[in-house]
Protein backbone atom coordinates (compact mmCIF):
# COMPACT_ATOMS: atom_id res chain seq x y z
CA UNK A 1 0.00 0.00 0.00
CA UNK A 2 1.23 3.34 -1.39
CA UNK A 3 1.96 5.60 1.52
CA UNK A 4 -0.92 8.15 -0.32
CA UNK A 5 -3.42 5.70 -0.09
CA UNK A 6 -2.77 4.76 3.68
CA UNK A 7 -3.77 8.34 4.43
CA UNK A 8 -7.27 8.00 3.05
CA UNK A 9 -9.96 6.45 4.24
CA UNK A 10 -13.19 5.23 3.55
CA UNK A 11 -16.31 7.62 4.05
CA UNK A 12 -19.72 5.90 3.64
CA UNK A 13 -22.65 8.27 3.55
CA UNK A 14 -26.21 8.56 1.60
CA UNK A 15 -26.43 10.97 -1.24
CA UNK A 16 -29.46 12.06 -2.83
CA UNK A 17 -30.98 8.71 -1.58
CA UNK A 18 -28.20 6.76 -3.03
CA UNK A 19 -25.53 4.68 -0.51
CA UNK A 20 -22.52 5.47 -1.25
CA UNK A 21 -18.78 4.69 -0.04
CA UNK A 22 -15.76 7.27 -0.85
CA UNK A 23 -11.96 6.68 -0.49
CA UNK A 24 -10.92 10.01 0.90
CA UNK A 25 -9.01 12.57 3.03
CA UNK A 26 -10.30 12.72 6.12
CA UNK A 27 -9.87 16.43 6.14
CA UNK A 28 -11.46 16.88 2.92
CA UNK A 29 -13.65 19.39 2.00
CA UNK A 30 -17.30 17.78 1.77
CA UNK A 31 -17.84 20.14 -1.26
CA UNK A 32 -15.02 18.87 -3.16
CA UNK A 33 -16.22 15.28 -2.38
CA UNK A 34 -19.34 16.11 -3.84
CA UNK A 35 -18.06 18.13 -7.00
CA UNK A 36 -14.98 15.64 -7.61
CA UNK A 37 -15.43 12.33 -6.29
CA UNK A 38 -19.28 12.26 -6.64
CA UNK A 39 -19.54 14.38 -9.72
CA UNK A 40 -22.38 16.48 -8.41
CA UNK A 41 -21.25 19.59 -9.42
CA UNK A 42 -24.53 21.92 -8.33
CA UNK A 43 -23.52 22.84 -5.27
CA UNK A 44 -20.94 25.82 -6.52
CA UNK A 45 -17.72 27.02 -4.40
CA UNK A 46 -18.30 30.68 -4.07
CA UNK A 47 -15.72 32.29 -1.31
CA UNK A 48 -14.65 28.96 -0.08
CA UNK A 49 -14.78 29.86 3.99
CA UNK A 50 -18.74 29.79 5.01
CA UNK A 51 -20.00 33.66 3.79
CA UNK A 52 -21.90 33.34 0.45
CA UNK A 53 -23.61 29.66 0.93
CA UNK A 54 -23.38 28.90 -2.70
CA UNK A 55 -22.08 25.27 -1.54
CA UNK A 56 -25.22 24.90 0.52
CA UNK A 57 -26.61 21.25 1.03
CA UNK A 58 -28.56 19.15 3.25
CA UNK A 59 -27.02 16.96 6.16
CA UNK A 60 -29.60 15.12 7.62
CA UNK A 61 -32.16 17.65 7.10
CA UNK A 62 -29.72 20.65 7.75
CA UNK A 63 -29.10 23.52 5.86
CA UNK A 64 -24.61 23.24 5.72
CA UNK A 65 -21.91 25.32 4.12
CA UNK A 66 -20.41 21.76 2.19
CA UNK A 67 -17.00 24.40 2.16
CA UNK A 68 -16.45 23.94 6.01
CA UNK A 69 -17.82 20.28 6.80
CA UNK A 70 -15.05 17.87 7.05
CA UNK A 71 -15.90 15.17 4.89
CA UNK A 72 -15.20 12.18 7.68
CA UNK A 73 -18.46 14.84 9.42
CA UNK A 74 -20.53 12.98 6.61
CA UNK A 75 -19.81 9.22 7.92
CA UNK A 76 -22.99 7.96 8.18
CA UNK A 77 -25.16 11.21 7.45
CA UNK A 78 -28.50 11.45 4.64
CA UNK A 79 -27.16 14.04 2.48
CA UNK A 80 -29.47 15.82 -0.26
CA UNK A 81 -27.90 18.00 -3.48
CA UNK A 82 -29.81 20.39 -6.00
CA UNK A 83 -29.61 17.19 -8.23
CA UNK A 84 -31.29 15.29 -5.81
CA UNK A 85 -33.92 18.08 -5.45
CA UNK A 86 -34.70 18.18 -9.01
CA UNK A 87 -37.26 15.32 -10.25
CA UNK A 88 -36.31 12.83 -13.68
CA UNK A 89 -38.59 15.25 -15.50
CA UNK A 90 -39.41 18.84 -15.23
CA UNK A 91 -38.79 20.66 -12.02
CA UNK A 92 -38.92 21.09 -8.61
CA UNK A 93 -41.74 23.44 -7.61
CA UNK A 94 -39.24 25.56 -5.77
CA UNK A 95 -37.18 25.63 -8.85
CA UNK A 96 -40.16 26.04 -10.84
CA UNK A 97 -41.13 29.14 -8.75
CA UNK A 98 -37.10 30.50 -9.36
CA UNK A 99 -38.02 30.34 -12.90
CA UNK A 100 -41.64 31.89 -12.86
CA UNK A 101 -40.68 34.84 -10.59
CA UNK A 102 -37.05 35.53 -12.25
CA UNK A 103 -35.66 35.07 -8.96
CA UNK A 104 -32.09 33.99 -10.64
CA UNK A 105 -29.50 35.90 -13.06
CA UNK A 106 -26.31 34.95 -12.96
CA UNK A 107 -26.94 31.37 -11.86
CA UNK A 108 -24.48 31.04 -8.97
CA UNK A 109 -26.29 31.38 -6.14
CA UNK A 110 -29.28 29.49 -6.86
CA UNK A 111 -28.39 26.15 -6.02
CA UNK A 112 -27.22 27.08 -2.55
CA UNK A 113 -30.71 29.39 -2.38
CA UNK A 114 -32.96 27.16 -3.68
CA UNK A 115 -31.51 24.49 -1.04
CA UNK A 116 -32.01 27.25 1.72
CA UNK A 117 -35.42 28.08 0.59
CA UNK A 118 -36.40 24.29 1.06
CA UNK A 119 -35.23 24.49 4.28
CA UNK A 120 -37.03 27.60 4.77
CA UNK A 121 -40.29 26.04 3.49
CA UNK A 122 -39.90 22.93 5.61
CA UNK A 123 -39.55 25.11 8.68
CA UNK A 124 -42.41 27.90 7.95
CA UNK A 125 -44.67 26.16 4.68
CA UNK A 126 -46.53 29.87 4.80
CA UNK A 127 -43.01 32.31 6.23
CA UNK A 128 -43.28 35.97 6.78
CA UNK A 129 -41.18 38.09 4.85
CA UNK A 130 -38.85 38.85 8.48
CA UNK A 131 -39.08 34.67 7.95
CA UNK A 132 -37.73 34.54 4.63
CA UNK A 133 -35.11 37.12 5.16
CA UNK A 134 -33.77 34.99 8.04
CA UNK A 135 -33.80 32.09 6.29
CA UNK A 136 -31.95 33.07 3.37
CA UNK A 137 -29.57 35.57 5.11
CA UNK A 138 -26.48 32.83 4.84
CA UNK A 139 -27.08 33.08 1.05
CA UNK A 140 -25.51 36.12 -0.78
CA UNK A 141 -26.99 36.87 -4.46
CA UNK A 142 -24.91 39.68 -6.22
CA UNK A 143 -27.17 40.00 -9.21
CA UNK A 144 -31.16 40.14 -8.08
CA UNK A 145 -30.96 42.71 -4.95
CA UNK A 146 -33.18 39.29 -3.39
CA UNK A 147 -36.46 41.01 -4.32
CA UNK A 148 -37.74 38.26 -7.09
CA UNK A 149 -36.06 35.81 -4.54
CA UNK A 150 -38.74 36.90 -2.37
CA UNK A 151 -41.25 36.67 -4.74
CA UNK A 152 -40.08 33.19 -5.17
CA UNK A 153 -40.80 31.76 -1.93
CA UNK A 154 -43.80 33.62 -1.34
CA UNK A 155 -45.03 31.87 -5.01
CA UNK A 156 -44.07 28.58 -4.07
CA UNK A 157 -45.54 29.08 -0.52
CA UNK A 158 -49.05 29.80 -2.00
CA UNK A 159 -49.08 26.98 -4.94
CA UNK A 160 -47.87 24.66 -2.22
CA UNK A 161 -50.64 26.06 0.04
CA UNK A 162 -53.65 25.54 -2.82
CA UNK A 163 -52.46 22.34 -3.50
CA UNK A 164 -52.47 21.30 0.12
CA UNK A 165 -49.26 19.91 0.64
CA UNK A 166 -45.81 20.97 1.74
CA UNK A 167 -42.26 21.44 -0.18
CA UNK A 168 -40.82 17.85 0.48
CA UNK B 1 -18.67 50.73 -32.54
CA UNK B 2 -17.84 47.84 -34.99
CA UNK B 3 -20.27 45.12 -34.36
CA UNK B 4 -21.66 42.22 -36.61
CA UNK B 5 -24.75 40.16 -35.75
CA UNK B 6 -26.00 36.91 -37.72
CA UNK B 7 -28.98 34.69 -37.66
CA UNK B 8 -29.11 31.12 -39.66
CA UNK B 9 -31.68 28.68 -39.89
CA UNK B 10 -31.13 25.73 -38.58
CA UNK B 11 -31.43 21.66 -39.68
CA UNK B 12 -33.48 21.45 -36.21
CA UNK B 13 -35.92 23.78 -38.53
CA UNK B 14 -35.67 26.90 -35.77
CA UNK B 15 -33.10 30.23 -36.18
CA UNK B 16 -30.43 30.76 -34.66
CA UNK B 17 -28.52 34.24 -33.24
CA UNK B 18 -25.33 34.61 -33.79
CA UNK B 19 -23.44 37.04 -31.44
CA UNK B 20 -20.38 37.25 -29.53
CA UNK B 21 -22.62 39.55 -26.64
CA UNK B 22 -22.48 37.34 -23.32
CA UNK B 23 -24.94 36.65 -20.91
CA UNK B 24 -24.08 36.58 -17.90
CA UNK B 25 -26.67 36.74 -15.99
CA UNK B 26 -28.51 39.97 -17.26
CA UNK B 27 -30.99 37.69 -19.87
CA UNK B 28 -29.62 39.64 -23.06
CA UNK B 29 -30.21 35.78 -24.38
CA UNK B 30 -33.88 36.29 -23.82
CA UNK B 31 -34.30 39.39 -24.98
CA UNK B 32 -32.32 38.93 -28.23
CA UNK B 33 -34.48 35.73 -28.62
CA UNK B 34 -37.42 37.69 -28.40
CA UNK B 35 -36.87 40.22 -30.97
CA UNK B 36 -35.41 37.83 -33.71
CA UNK B 37 -38.46 36.21 -33.17
CA UNK B 38 -40.66 39.13 -33.11
CA UNK B 39 -38.95 40.55 -36.38
CA UNK B 40 -39.85 36.92 -38.10
CA UNK B 41 -42.82 36.55 -37.06
CA UNK B 42 -42.02 33.22 -35.39
CA UNK B 43 -42.85 31.84 -31.48
CA UNK B 44 -40.18 32.47 -29.04
CA UNK B 45 -39.11 28.80 -28.72
CA UNK B 46 -38.51 28.68 -32.86
CA UNK B 47 -35.12 30.98 -31.96
CA UNK B 48 -32.26 29.82 -30.27
CA UNK B 49 -28.93 31.51 -29.06
CA UNK B 50 -25.50 30.20 -30.70
CA UNK B 51 -22.64 29.49 -27.88
CA UNK B 52 -20.58 32.76 -27.44
CA UNK B 53 -18.06 30.99 -28.87
CA UNK B 54 -16.18 33.50 -31.89
CA UNK B 55 -15.35 30.42 -33.91
CA UNK B 56 -18.59 30.54 -34.35
CA UNK B 57 -20.09 33.57 -34.16
CA UNK B 58 -19.30 37.00 -35.58
CA UNK B 59 -17.76 39.98 -33.71
CA UNK B 60 -20.99 42.00 -32.06
CA UNK B 61 -18.31 43.41 -30.52
CA UNK B 62 -17.83 43.86 -25.56
CA UNK B 63 -20.42 43.56 -23.39
CA UNK B 64 -20.11 46.82 -21.67
CA UNK B 65 -21.69 49.77 -21.47
CA UNK B 66 -24.69 48.89 -21.74
CA UNK B 67 -25.17 48.58 -25.06
CA UNK B 68 -26.57 44.79 -25.69
CA UNK B 69 -30.08 45.62 -25.52
CA UNK B 70 -30.30 48.58 -27.81
CA UNK B 71 -27.46 48.25 -29.85
CA UNK B 72 -26.54 44.54 -30.66
CA UNK B 73 -30.98 43.64 -30.11
CA UNK B 74 -31.61 46.46 -32.88
CA UNK B 75 -28.91 44.47 -35.43
CA UNK B 76 -30.72 41.84 -34.50
CA UNK B 77 -33.46 43.31 -35.72
CA UNK B 78 -31.99 44.25 -39.20
CA UNK B 79 -30.45 40.87 -39.86
CA UNK B 80 -34.21 39.72 -39.02
CA UNK B 81 -35.29 41.77 -41.90
CA UNK B 82 -32.87 40.90 -44.41
CA UNK B 83 -33.47 37.19 -43.46
CA UNK B 84 -37.43 37.37 -44.46
CA UNK B 85 -35.96 39.60 -47.22
CA UNK B 86 -33.76 37.27 -48.45
CA UNK B 87 -36.84 34.42 -48.37
CA UNK B 88 -38.67 36.65 -50.38
CA UNK B 89 -36.44 37.69 -53.31
CA UNK B 90 -35.33 34.16 -53.68
CA UNK B 91 -39.21 33.89 -54.68
CA UNK B 92 -39.52 31.46 -51.61
CA UNK B 93 -41.82 33.28 -49.35
CA UNK B 94 -44.72 35.53 -49.67
CA UNK B 95 -44.08 38.80 -47.77
CA UNK B 96 -47.43 38.65 -45.91
CA UNK B 97 -46.78 34.86 -44.82
CA UNK B 98 -46.59 33.24 -41.13
CA UNK B 99 -44.51 31.14 -39.08
CA UNK B 100 -45.30 27.72 -40.83
CA UNK B 101 -44.68 28.97 -44.13
CA UNK B 102 -41.23 31.01 -42.86
CA UNK B 103 -39.84 28.24 -41.53
CA UNK B 104 -40.80 25.88 -44.54
CA UNK B 105 -39.35 28.65 -46.76
CA UNK B 106 -35.74 28.35 -44.54
CA UNK B 107 -35.49 24.61 -45.02
CA UNK B 108 -36.63 25.02 -49.13
CA UNK B 109 -33.84 27.45 -49.34
CA UNK B 110 -31.48 25.47 -46.96
CA UNK B 111 -31.37 22.18 -49.07
CA UNK B 112 -31.45 24.80 -52.68
CA UNK B 113 -28.33 26.44 -50.93
CA UNK B 114 -27.06 24.61 -48.21
CA UNK B 115 -27.42 27.04 -45.75
CA UNK B 116 -29.38 30.63 -44.83
CA UNK B 117 -27.08 32.84 -43.23
CA UNK B 118 -28.04 36.55 -42.78
CA UNK B 119 -25.38 39.35 -41.40
CA UNK B 120 -25.87 42.76 -40.28
CA UNK B 121 -23.61 45.24 -39.74
CA UNK B 122 -23.83 48.31 -37.23
CA UNK B 123 -24.57 51.53 -38.22
CA UNK B 124 -24.44 54.55 -36.43
CA UNK B 125 -27.68 56.72 -35.53
CA UNK B 126 -27.47 59.38 -37.87
CA UNK B 127 -26.93 62.41 -35.31
CA UNK B 128 -23.88 60.90 -33.93
CA UNK B 129 -20.48 60.70 -35.11
CA UNK B 130 -17.59 58.06 -33.54
CA UNK B 131 -14.42 57.74 -34.72
CA UNK B 132 -13.38 54.11 -34.66
CA UNK B 133 -9.52 54.75 -35.25
CA UNK B 134 -9.20 57.26 -32.44
CA UNK B 135 -11.84 55.87 -30.87
CA UNK B 136 -13.49 59.07 -29.79
CA UNK B 137 -16.55 60.82 -30.47
CA UNK B 138 -20.48 60.13 -29.45
CA UNK B 139 -20.27 56.42 -28.66
CA UNK B 140 -24.12 55.86 -28.39
CA UNK B 141 -26.67 57.98 -29.24
CA UNK B 142 -28.61 57.78 -26.18
CA UNK B 143 -29.18 56.94 -22.84
CA UNK B 144 -31.75 55.68 -20.18
CA UNK B 145 -32.63 58.08 -17.62
CA UNK B 146 -34.07 57.66 -13.95
CA UNK B 147 -34.61 59.15 -10.49
CA UNK B 148 -34.17 57.38 -7.36
CA UNK B 149 -35.59 58.32 -4.02
CA UNK B 150 -34.12 56.72 -0.49
CA UNK B 151 -36.05 57.14 2.46
CA UNK B 152 -33.59 56.67 5.40
CA UNK B 153 -33.17 56.58 9.25
CA UNK B 154 -29.82 57.62 10.78
CA UNK B 155 -29.35 56.21 14.58
CA UNK B 156 -27.78 58.97 16.84
CA UNK B 157 -26.99 56.34 19.27
CA UNK B 158 -25.47 53.53 16.87
CA UNK B 159 -24.43 56.19 13.71
CA UNK B 160 -25.93 53.31 11.66
CA UNK B 161 -28.17 54.12 8.54
CA UNK B 162 -31.49 52.37 7.50
CA UNK B 163 -32.74 52.41 4.32
CA UNK B 164 -36.62 52.26 4.75
CA UNK B 165 -37.71 52.61 1.46
CA UNK B 166 -36.30 53.09 -1.72
CA UNK B 167 -37.69 54.07 -5.56
CA UNK B 168 -36.48 53.86 -8.86
CA UNK B 169 -37.84 55.51 -11.66
CA UNK B 170 -36.66 53.95 -14.98
CA UNK B 171 -37.07 56.10 -18.83
CA UNK B 172 -35.61 53.23 -21.01
CA UNK B 173 -37.69 53.68 -23.68
CA UNK B 174 -39.20 50.41 -24.00
CA UNK B 175 -39.24 47.77 -21.67
CA UNK B 176 -38.78 44.39 -23.36
CA UNK B 177 -39.24 41.69 -20.65
CA UNK B 178 -40.72 43.20 -17.19
CA UNK B 179 -39.55 40.63 -15.30
CA UNK B 180 -36.16 40.77 -16.34
CA UNK B 181 -35.75 44.38 -16.68
CA UNK B 182 -37.35 44.83 -12.87
CA UNK B 183 -34.94 42.46 -12.04
CA UNK B 184 -31.75 43.78 -13.28
CA UNK B 185 -32.52 47.20 -11.72
CA UNK B 186 -33.15 45.88 -8.22
CA UNK B 187 -30.21 44.31 -8.91
CA UNK B 188 -28.28 47.44 -9.45
CA UNK B 189 -29.81 49.16 -6.95
CA UNK B 190 -28.74 46.12 -4.31
CA UNK B 191 -25.79 46.57 -5.41
CA UNK B 192 -25.49 51.10 -5.03
CA UNK B 193 -26.52 50.73 -1.38
CA UNK B 194 -23.92 48.11 -0.74
CA UNK B 195 -21.71 50.94 -2.23
CA UNK B 196 -22.92 53.75 -0.25
CA UNK B 197 -23.48 52.25 2.91
CA UNK B 198 -21.54 48.39 3.21
CA UNK B 199 -18.68 48.21 0.87
CA UNK B 200 -15.42 49.61 1.55
CA UNK B 201 -12.57 48.44 0.29
CA UNK B 202 -9.19 48.61 2.90
CA UNK B 203 -5.45 49.42 0.97
CA UNK B 204 -2.53 48.99 2.42
CA UNK B 205 0.60 49.47 0.08
CA UNK B 206 -1.38 48.99 -2.87
CA UNK B 207 -2.91 45.56 -2.14
CA UNK B 208 -6.55 45.36 -0.77
CA UNK B 209 -6.85 43.91 2.80
CA UNK B 210 -10.03 43.54 3.58
CA UNK B 211 -10.28 40.44 0.20
CA UNK B 212 -12.25 37.92 1.72
CA UNK B 213 -16.17 38.33 2.18
CA UNK B 214 -15.69 37.94 5.59
CA UNK B 215 -14.57 41.46 6.11
CA UNK B 216 -15.78 42.91 2.60
CA UNK B 217 -19.52 43.41 3.44
CA UNK B 218 -22.01 43.19 0.67
CA UNK B 219 -25.94 43.48 1.13
CA UNK B 220 -27.74 40.16 2.53
CA UNK B 221 -31.22 39.42 2.30
CA UNK B 222 -31.71 41.05 5.64
CA UNK B 223 -30.16 44.56 4.64
CA UNK B 224 -31.74 45.43 2.03
CA UNK B 225 -35.13 47.69 1.73
CA UNK B 226 -37.99 47.27 -0.04
CA UNK B 227 -36.94 48.39 -3.84
CA UNK B 228 -39.96 49.73 -5.74
CA UNK B 229 -39.30 49.75 -9.53
CA UNK B 230 -41.44 51.74 -11.74
CA UNK B 231 -40.81 52.38 -15.46
CA UNK B 232 -41.44 55.57 -18.26
CA UNK B 233 -41.44 54.59 -21.40
CA UNK B 234 -40.56 56.76 -24.25
CA UNK B 235 -39.72 54.30 -27.07
CA UNK B 236 -36.84 55.47 -28.55
CA UNK B 237 -36.45 55.19 -32.63
CA UNK B 238 -32.84 53.47 -33.01
CA UNK B 239 -33.75 51.25 -30.29
CA UNK B 240 -35.19 47.79 -31.04
CA UNK B 241 -38.86 48.00 -31.13
CA UNK B 242 -38.15 51.43 -28.73
CA UNK B 243 -35.73 49.91 -26.00
CA UNK B 244 -32.39 51.87 -24.67
CA UNK B 245 -30.19 50.39 -22.41
CA UNK B 246 -30.58 49.03 -18.59
CA UNK B 247 -27.45 47.82 -17.19
CA UNK B 248 -25.54 50.73 -15.46
CA UNK B 249 -27.26 53.48 -14.78
CA UNK B 250 -29.45 51.22 -11.76
CA UNK B 251 -25.57 51.41 -9.95
CA UNK B 252 -25.29 55.14 -10.25
CA UNK B 253 -28.14 56.53 -8.68
CA UNK B 254 -29.08 55.06 -5.98
CA UNK B 255 -25.46 56.46 -3.32
CA UNK B 256 -26.08 59.40 -4.04
CA UNK B 257 -29.42 59.54 -3.32
CA UNK B 258 -28.97 58.06 -0.23
CA UNK B 259 -25.96 60.23 0.89
CA UNK B 260 -28.50 63.03 0.27
CA UNK B 261 -31.04 61.48 2.28
CA UNK B 262 -28.57 60.92 5.14
CA UNK B 263 -27.17 64.62 4.38
CA UNK B 264 -31.21 66.04 5.12
CA UNK B 265 -31.59 63.79 8.20
CA UNK B 266 -28.28 64.97 10.01
CA UNK B 267 -28.00 68.55 8.76
CA UNK B 268 -23.87 67.66 7.87
CA UNK B 269 -23.06 67.12 4.55
CA UNK B 270 -20.93 63.60 3.89
CA UNK B 271 -18.09 64.01 0.79
CA UNK B 272 -17.26 60.17 0.56
CA UNK B 273 -18.64 56.77 0.49
CA UNK B 274 -19.50 54.09 2.05
CA UNK B 275 -20.63 55.89 5.12
CA UNK B 276 -20.25 52.86 7.56
CA UNK B 277 -21.31 54.18 11.52
CA UNK B 278 -17.96 54.70 12.43
CA UNK B 279 -17.35 56.71 9.02
CA UNK B 280 -20.80 59.05 10.21
CA UNK B 281 -19.61 58.84 13.75
CA UNK B 282 -16.28 60.17 12.65
CA UNK B 283 -17.98 63.22 10.61
CA UNK B 284 -20.73 64.46 13.11
CA UNK B 285 -18.14 64.47 16.25
CA UNK B 286 -15.02 65.92 14.56
CA UNK B 287 -13.83 68.51 15.96
CA UNK B 288 -13.87 71.50 13.74
CA UNK B 289 -9.90 72.40 13.59
CA UNK B 290 -9.25 68.65 14.13
CA UNK B 291 -10.35 66.09 11.47
CA UNK B 292 -10.50 63.05 12.16
CA UNK B 293 -8.43 61.73 10.00
CA UNK B 294 -5.75 63.35 11.60
CA UNK B 295 -6.70 61.84 15.04
CA UNK B 296 -3.46 59.48 15.04
CA UNK B 297 -1.06 61.49 13.86
CA UNK B 298 -2.34 64.38 16.37
CA UNK B 299 -1.91 61.23 18.99
CA UNK B 300 1.50 61.11 17.99
CA UNK B 301 2.66 64.49 17.93
CA UNK B 302 1.24 64.88 21.15
CA UNK B 303 3.45 61.89 22.80
CA UNK B 304 6.63 63.46 21.18
CA UNK B 305 6.11 66.70 23.05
Amino acid sequence: MSETAASRCEVSFTVNGAARTVSVYPMERLLDVLRNSLGLTGAKEGCGEGECGSCSVLLNGELVNSCLVPVLQAQGAELCTIEGLTPDAGLHPVQQAFLTCGGAQCGICTPGMIMATVQLLRRHPTPTLEQVREGLGGNLCRCTGYTRIFHSVFEVAKTEAEKGGTVA
Amino acid sequence: MNALVGLEATPAGGVRVLVSSTDIGQGTNTILSQIAAEALGLEYDDVSMAPADTSTVPNSGPTVASRTAMIIGKIVHTAALKMRQTLTESGLLEPSAGREEFLAACQTYRQRFGELKCFSRYEAAPNIFWNDELYRGEAYPAYAWAVYIAEVTVDTNTYSVTIDDFVALQEIGKVLHPVLATGQIEGGVAQGIGFALYEKVVWNDGKMLNNQMTNYIMPTSEDLPPIRVFFEEMPYQYGPYGAKGIGELPMDGPAPAIVNAIVQATGTSFNAIPLLPEDIFRVLTAEPDRPAEDFFSALAAEGSQ
